[in-house]
């Protein structure tokens, strides 16, 4: 299987460790990037190697995979889009994302479907869903927009700045 | 070390697993209330299973329960996928088909109301699989339970067949515990996670 794949204006590829540090820090070290998860910026750049020292172990253990995905014009780091807590006995996994601001809804219907595709024939997942904080407007939009469906709220999933957190869940079914 | 207590409820009783009661575990495993899944074949993994509820207890990553009326047993209740940072833990009832919706609310209530109040957990989630009774999900409304979302084919029944699942929350108005410095705050109402054997513990032996 070839976890690396491309749409007509975007490559879609897993990151390498010791290559992707700074453009993985660039992105998520703004605020508003990760503010719908929620969870705070990153603010030094040993985080982001960090964080793709997790994400490789993750992949090797079957339970993630991100992508990051980048614009063919220019090369820039657009996106990180993966899937998280994969169950293979209920065939189902969580959707994350973290968008860059020039990341919009245009990229999201070229890059999405793409990925469900794989999710769909190559690892034969029936069900993706989202999990965003209560009132994301802008997530809510762009999720509606790629046909995933609101399917209810989750309340106090966890305290986050000394406020509870409310999910909403969405989802998509494949096949 | 004993993690999970016994807890009386008018007509019956909650206990932890205990080796002595595989035999009635088994029976209980023969009769699966869930969509989807099997009776079980081998007995063996029920040893196993009174190991991990042990294990689970003490790490606080599970809580579970035999439930006894009339000394047998007829279901248990479990507590999993606990996050006791986050104050929330998903519950779920399996019985026999003789114990009654009575008694399966009054054995979930009794072993909410200990989490509540030795580990502070807020949040309890129950997730009820089409195909199960629907008498669950009235009892659930009945015991303060909302229906939050309705997860569709979250539940896999065979190779290419789902369910969906209604989840439901039932968030306690009780205080969140105030964090202390470690160390500090050996009274009764501050002791999560400590072995109910230890003689400073409310409910100790």
């Amino acid at each position: 299987m070839n976890w690396n794949f491309e749409t007509d204006n975007y490559i879609i590829r897993l990151p390498v460790s010791d290559q992707d540090g700074d453009a993985l820090y660039s992105l998520l070290s703004q605020q508003t990037v990760v503010d719908h998860i929620p969870r705070a910026a990153m603010t030094v750049e040993n985080q982001a190697i960090d964080e793709l020292r997790r994400i490789a172990m993750r992949f090797e253990g079957r339970e993630a995979v991100s992508w990051l995905i980048e614009r063919k014009s220019d090369g820039q780091l657009l996106a990180r889009i993966g899937v998280q807590h994969i169950n293979w006995m209920m065939l189902n996994t969580q959707m994350q994302w973290e968008l860059n601001p020039e990341c919009d809804l245009a990229v999201l219907t070229e890059v999405v479907p793409a990925i469900l595709n794989v999710l769909a024939n190559d690892l034969q997942l029936r069900r993706v869903e989202m999990r965003v904080r209560a009132g994301s407007v802008e997530q809510k939009q762009n999720l509606e927009a790629l046909s995933f469906e609101h399917e209810g709220s989750l309340p106090s999933q966890f305290e986050y700045n000394g406020e509870d957190v409310n999910f909403d869940i969405y989802s998509v079914l494949l096949g | 070390m004993k993690f999970t207590p016994e807890l009386e409820f008018s007509g019956g009783r909650v206990k932890p697993l205990h080796y002595d009661d595989i035999d009635a575990l088994y029976e209980l495993y023969q009769h699966p209330e869930i969509p989807g899944q099997r009776p079980l074949q081998d007995k063996e993994h029920l040893n196993r299973m009174v190991d991990y509820s042990v294990q689970m207890a003490a790490t606080q990553r599970g809580m579970m329960w035999a439930i006894e009326i009339n000394g047998e047993i007829k279901g248990m209740v479990s507590g999993f996928d606990w996050q006791p940072s986050q104050l929330r833990i998903m519950m779920r009832v399996d019985g026999l088909p003789t114990l009654t919706i009575e008694e399966r609310e009054k054995a979930l209530s009794v072993c909410i109301d200990f989490l509540v109040n030795k580990y502070h957990i807020r949040n309890f989630g129950y997730q009820w699989i089409e195909g199960q009774k629907e008498d669950i999900k009235t009892m659930l409304l009945k015991m303060g339970f909302d229906q939050t979302a309705t997860l569709r084919d979250a539940w896999r029944t065979g190779e290419k067949t789902f369910a969906n699942v209604a989840q439901y929350h039932f968030i306690s108005s009780k205080k969140k515990p105030v964090p202390k410095r470690l160390g500090d705050g050996h009274d009764d109402d501050y002791s999560p996670g400590q072995n109910l054997n230890g003689t400073s513990v409310k409910g100790g032996e």
